[in-house]
């Protein structure tokens, strides 16, 4: 048996076997989407002429979790969730090497490289583990461990849509990442709140695609609902990329940047409408440059309304409409400016007794436009436009086993 | 021209007709309020041929999620709604009210014929966190100690864990069931075994124990000297209107506390 699958299994044993002792109540249960995509873009044809082409067809299974979830006592609880895919997307990951042998980490440089994931993946997701009661504050929990970062949408985010948070999508913050943070709930039910800190680099990156990791990134972030059926909410976190100076000799780091990461949230719920918007704003600096042409301010809006039509079709349906736009024009690097458009149809069925569906069956259309008089040359024409049609099947289940 | 129809497309999905629901009453939730729900649904139902009331168990937290979800107008209760709860109903557009329609004392029962007397709170908390595991540690008869406990998602639990067990962890060799009849029901046919049930469910098979010398009764209860008191609650988005509020309004009324009564639950009054 190779020493990784030894390591592995040895790891699961590790973690299972404490979780079922000790536990007062364990719970199993999973997450798993079966999706279609076909996917348009613009390519080249023979002739040198951008014409529509289908750039994605597949099936895959694009996301699967695992969840194991205890509860030790009334205060003392824990989950572990694993992150399954099997797709043939490629990701991006960076490869650093070195010039100079005796002194490697003086000459380190990195470069972006583009990879295959051939059949499946797997990712830890969270492994935390949540202490209430800890301090002298009801309702206020100390999570420590792989955790939800509290940012904007994206850790209530529970994809109505196929298509990510706007957090996630645009890149502001990951979904989960390793830290501290302490959260907790207002009284009377008048919202939330949380304080964080975290790697800021997210679960997905391990090994050396991590940053020399010397800082942390730091978040708040709260939710007021003043009234039933309106939250107003605001995140900020602080975060940084990359290591300012090499950890030998002080030598600078050009490509080390400071972002300044800040959502604004509005949700307004009234019968069968739910509507949803997102103000992001992500400033960059990157203070070891000489000239500021660099820094950039990037901002996006998201508007998302959804109908619940079970009142009057008599099925669990669901109408969802989103509106993005992203304006990275200031981004000299990556100048763009897109909308992207998604029309969705939710069918929900198989509910288990407090109504949560769990199977679901999701039908989405999404555009995706770049305007090409604030976007980069390189956007021209509509060339990177891409209509896309996505079909899911999305099906859970929970189990307690012990 | 696609802006404009994305525009469209956004008003369509947010000019989606509003509608009213029918004349029914949905309810689901704790199992411990389930027979006073039950009788005083049958009562209201003969009275007002018209409408039809649906009333589910499935524990307390089951009735809330389905409150927030918006699939049922009443939630059951045993306990009253977190933060976390009231935030999550709230966000959604939902404004849980409650409404409180009976007393109720969690009654720490053991076979009849365990001879054991009473029992203080630290005592019972010891039981269930395993540090006592004998009847003869506590006066009784030389037999195991069997930990019947509910579950963790029940509002029973949670207001025992918070009364009792003060936060502790219950011992890993508790059986932890899924209803109050369970509870019963395992207790009647073990004889070292210990329980607690809301007083509704208590039958002649079983024996109450007094809780710091103090028994479970009308006059302990509502005067709040039984340690594990509680009250029941119904809980509806916003204030109670049209039928929900009839039926609320029924059994907080002297005709429904009498159900109460019947159902052998404390009347709020």
């Amino acid at each position: 048996m190779k020493p990784r699958i030894i390591l592995g299994l040895l790891m699961a044993v590790l973690i299972l076997l404490p979780t079922l002792i000790f536990a007062q109540e364990t719970k199993l249960g999973g997450e798993f989407w079966g999706r279609f995509t076909n996917e348009t873009a613009k390519y080249k044809d023979a002739n040198g002429k951008y014409v529509d082409k289908t750039s994605k067809n597949y099936f895959a299974l694009d996301r699967g979790y695992l969840d194991l979830r205890t509860k030790f006592s009334e205060s003392t609880s824990a989950r572990f969730t694993v992150d399954i895919f099997s797709t043939d997307a490629t990701y991006e990951y960076l490869q650093y090497s070195s010039t100079d042998q005796a002194m490697p980490i003086d000459s380190l440089s990195s470069s972006t490289k583009k990879s295959s994931v051939d059949g499946a993946g797997l990712k830890l997701k969270y492994a935390f583990v949540d202490f209430a009661n800890l301090l002298p504050v009801p309702d206020m929990t100390l999570s420590a461990g792989l955790q939800k970062v509290y940012f904007g949408t994206i850790y209530d985010w529970d994809y109505t849509l196929i298509g990510k948070d706007p957090v996630d999508e645009y890149k502001l913050a990951n979904s989960a990442d390793y830290g501290l943070s302490l959260n907790g709930f207002l009284p009377q039910g008048y919202g939330e709140y949380a304080l964080g800190i975290y790697n800021g680099e997210g679960y997905k990156k391990f090994g050396s695609n991590l940053k020399e990791n010397t800082e942390f990134a730091y978040l708040g972030n709260i939710r007021f609902t003043p009234i039933a059926g309106v939250t107003l909410g605001g995140s900020y976190m602080v975060n940084t990329v990359e290591a300012e100076k090499a950890l030998s000799g002080d030598t600078i780091n050009k490509k080390y940047e400071e972002q300044n990461l800040m959502a604004g949230v509005l949700r307004l719920a009234y019968g069968p409408v739910d509507f949803w918007a997102e103000y992001l704003s992500k400033d960059v600096t990157f203070p070891n440059e000489s000239s500021t042409s660099k820094d950039y301010t990037a901002t996006g809006l998201m508007l998302m309304p959804i109908v619940k039509l079970k009142d009057y079709v008599g099925y669990d349906v669901q109408v969802i409409g989103r509106l993005d736009q992203w304006d990275e024009s200031d981004n000299a690097s990556n100048k763009n400016y897109l909308t992207a458009i998604t029309g969705g149809l939710n069918y929900n069925f198989l509910h288990d007794e407090s109504f949560v569906p769990k199977m679901q069956l999701q039908l989405n259309y999404t555009t995706k436009q770049y305007d090409e008089k604030k976007s980069a040359a390189s956007f021209a024409d509509g060339v990177k436009d891409t209509s896309t049609l996505m079909l899911q099947l999305k099906w859970r289940f929970s189990s307690t086993i012990k | 021209m696609k802006k404009y129809i994305a525009l469209i497309t956004l008003l369509l999905v947010c000019l989606a007709a509003f509608a009213q629901k029918g004349g029914q009453i949905t309810s689901s939730g704790s199992t411990t309020v389930l027979p006073i729900a039950q009788a005083a649904a049958e009562a209201f139902m003969d009275k007002n041929p018209g409408i039809n009331i649906s009333v589910r168990g499935g524990g307390s937290g089951v009735g809330i999620a389905a409150l927030q979800n918006g699939t049922v107008d009443i939630a059951l209760s045993s306990r009253p709604m977190k933060s976390k709860e009231i935030s999550a109903c709230k966000s959604k557009g939902i404004n849980p009210v409650a409404y409180a329609v009976a007393n109720d004392g969690i009654a720490i029962v053991v076979h009849k014929n365990n001879p054991i007397s009473n029992l203080t709170v630290n005592q019972i908390r010891d039981i269930y966190t395993g540090k006592i595991k004998n009847w003869n540690q506590l006066g009784g008869a030389n037999l195991p100690i069997v930990i019947i406990s509910r579950d963790v998602a029940s509002g029973t639990f949670e207001v025992f864990n918070e009364k009792a067990l003060k936060g502790a962890k219950v011992d890993g060799t508790a059986q932890m069931l899924a209803s109050n009849n369970a509870i019963v029901t395992t207790v009647t046919s073990t004889p070292g075994a210990i329980g607690y049930v809301g007083l509704g469910y208590v039958t002649k098979e079983i024996n109450v124990i007094p809780v710091e010398n103090i028994i479970p009764s009308e006059a302990t209860v509502k005067a709040g000297t039984y340690k594990l008191s509680r009250k029941l609650y119904m809980y509806t988005n916003g204030t109670a209107k049209g039928n929900s509020y009839r039926f609320i309004g029924f059994l907080q009324g002297a005709d429904g506390q009498k159900i109460v009564k019947s159902q052998g639950f404390i009347s709020l009054d």
